[in-house]
């Protein structure tokens, strides 16, 4: 089995029965093993589950059975989805304590019943409040292109286990670029679709009003094989406003004929760096494109975001807050409790805010169907960094990570998140944001196809 | 918006007396870096108190008691 086939080429060779699912599991948990010690993507396996599950598809494939389409492909989960019979530990020492999960995260039961195979868990900021995976608990996850560098977060497990090969598909959270600043700085796939797409029950919290699970994966086929596996109309999750499966299947050659796409200036070339801008205006070129567009009001957007975030995320952890500060992330505790004791009145106008930037960006969609800007200012910093250069300016590095995934985020818009490997990086990634309107995830895959065709974006082999 | 001449140890005696207020017990270094981060946080909100947003504007995040009925028939009767 060659881990870095994509999720539908594996699964036709296990269906053909020229692999088996065993041997495709084997051959995945050899590779973990081997690799997991420099880049420490995973903080648990389930590699027995997995081989369960291997012998039961090719037990099925025997009897001559219709496999579903992930069925022995391995996949790994950010540690914050409940996985039956394991700690929740959302990459907290608190959560330790916690009693085992009694059932699977619906994203995972979906995942299964698609006939993926789960191998194991992954490292992230402790309650996904960060941008690095600097995790004290568990260890940094390191970048599989450069160890010295962060793999992003807070999702960076799942970043760097697609990168390092370990899994072709990982499944993530992205509140304020937890999926888009992995999959940028690690150089994968990464969708966030859009708000109240794919249901969150089952997985712990970060920021309710804006938690949007997905999957990273290591091509366009992957991703769209892993999104339709995922999708699923959830009446138990109130936030799950999808009523329907949509599913975007691989559609291939379909170009960008009709496609109305711009490339984002103002703010969005303000804070990124030229390597940043070169690898938008890459993307823009293969797309077809030299328009450009300004998105509304996102330096409000990413300061409503940041306040957002402090105060549910804060709240979330107070009685823990009181008792157990101690045992939190040291990395993290202080933006907890100065989120915790923000006043009600800013929490209450950034949500006031964000009705009427939802209503400007859904505005702006009337032009445009595919918007690009970069994911992050700039490629992986090295772990540690304090600080960020933006064009001459200082940053603080662990904050200002998001400074171009927030303002989308919080309009709740579908974003695919493309790898490309600009110059003046030191042979970094940094992706590239394909942002649409609520609901046309199928037109960002569109434009994806595109940018994969083109060969401008790709994964490269990690060299570990 | 006119801004308070609010300083550090306005901040710092703001984030006491939160904190008092929400039994959440902090040793003085916590105090002054948790007043550290509450400051930026600070000029984001004062960034947002400048749009001019009407009275009437409602938050994006409004509480909804149950579903709505998919079908006039399902109301009953009065």
């Amino acid at each position: 089995m060659n881990a870095s086939m994509n999720a539908g080429q594996l699964a036709k060779a296990i269906a053909s029965g020229s692999v088996s699912a065993t041997e495709a599991v084997i051959a995945c948990i050899s590779h973990i093993q081997s690799s997991d010690k420099s880049v420490n993507a995973f903080t648990t396996y389930t590699f027995d589950r997995a081989l369960e599950e291997a012998r039961s598809v090719d037990a099925l494939r025997i009897r001559g059975a219709q496999l579903p389409a992930l069925a022995g492909v391995p996949f790994a989960v950010k540690n914050l989805f409940d996985v039956r019979g394991h700690v929740t530990l959302a990459g907290s020492k608190v959560n330790r304590t916690n009693a085992p999960a009694t059932d699977d995260a619906v994203l995972v039961t979906q995942m299964r019943r698609a006939g993926a195979i789960l191998v194991g868990m992954l490292n992230m900021d402790e309650y996904a409040y960060g941008f690095t995976t600097e995790n004290t608990h568990y260890g940094p996850t390191r970048n599989p292109h450069k160890l010295s560098c962060t793999a992003g977060g807070s999702s960076g497990g799942s970043g760097a286990a697609v990168a390092a090969a370990q899994v072709p598909i990982a499944l993530a959270s992205d509140t304020n670029g937890s999926i888009r600043v992995p999959a940028s700085f690690c150089g994968v796939w990464g969708l966030k679709p859009t708000f109240g797409r794919l249901s969150r029950r089952g997985s712990y919290p970060f920021v309710h009003s804006i938690d949007h699970l997905g999957p990273l994966a290591n091509s366009v086929e992957s991703l769209a094989l892993a999104y339709d596996a995922l999708q699923t109309p959830d009446p138990l999750d109130p936030v799950c406003h999808a009523l329907r499966v949509q599913p975007v299947g691989v559609e291939h050659g379909k170009g960008t004929k009709g496609l109305r796409v711009a490339r984002l200036t103002g703010y969005f070339e303000e804070f990124a760096t030229p390597s940043a801008i070169q690898a938008a205006t890459t993307a823009a070129a293969a797309l077809n494109t030299t328009a450009t567009a300004i998105w509304p009001d996102a330096a409000l957007a990413r300061s409503a975001a940041f306040i957002t975030t402090a105060s549910e995320g804060g709240r979330l952890h107070l009685a823990d807050l009181r008792t157990k500060v101690q045992d939190f992330e040291p990395l993290s505790v202080d933006r907890f409790i100065a989120g915790a004791l923000q006043p009600a009145a800013w929490y209450l106008r950034a949500q006031q805010f964000r009705r009427i930037y939802c209503e400007r960006v859904q505005a702006l969609f009337q032009d445009w169907d595919v918007l690009i800007a970069p994911a992050t200012p700039l490629s992986a910093p090295a772990l540690g960094a304090q600080w960020l250069d933006i064009n001459g300016k200082q940053y603080p590095c662990r904050p200002s990570i998001g400074l171009l995934s927030q303002p989308i985020s919080y309009s709740g818009c579908p974003v695919i998140t493309a790898p490309l490997w600009p110059g003046g990086t030191g042979a970094m990634p940094i992706g590239v944001q394909l942002i649409t309107a609520p609901w046309r995830e199928d037109l960002a895959f569109r434009a994806a196809q595109v940018l994969q065709e083109s060969g401008v974006a790709h994964l490269q082999p990690a060299t570990l | 918006v006119a801004q308070t001449s609010l300083n550090d140890t306005d901040v710092l005696n703001y984030v006491k007396a939160a904190s008092a207020l929400l039994d959440l017990p902090l040793d003085a270094a916590r105090i002054e870096s948790v007043a550290m981060q509450l400051g930026r946080t600070l000029e984001m909100a004062r960034q947002l108190e400048t749009v001019d947003i009407a009275p009437d504007v409602e938050a994006s995040e409004i509480f909804c008691p149950a579903p709505f009925p998919a079908h006039d028939d399902e109301r009953g009767t009065a």
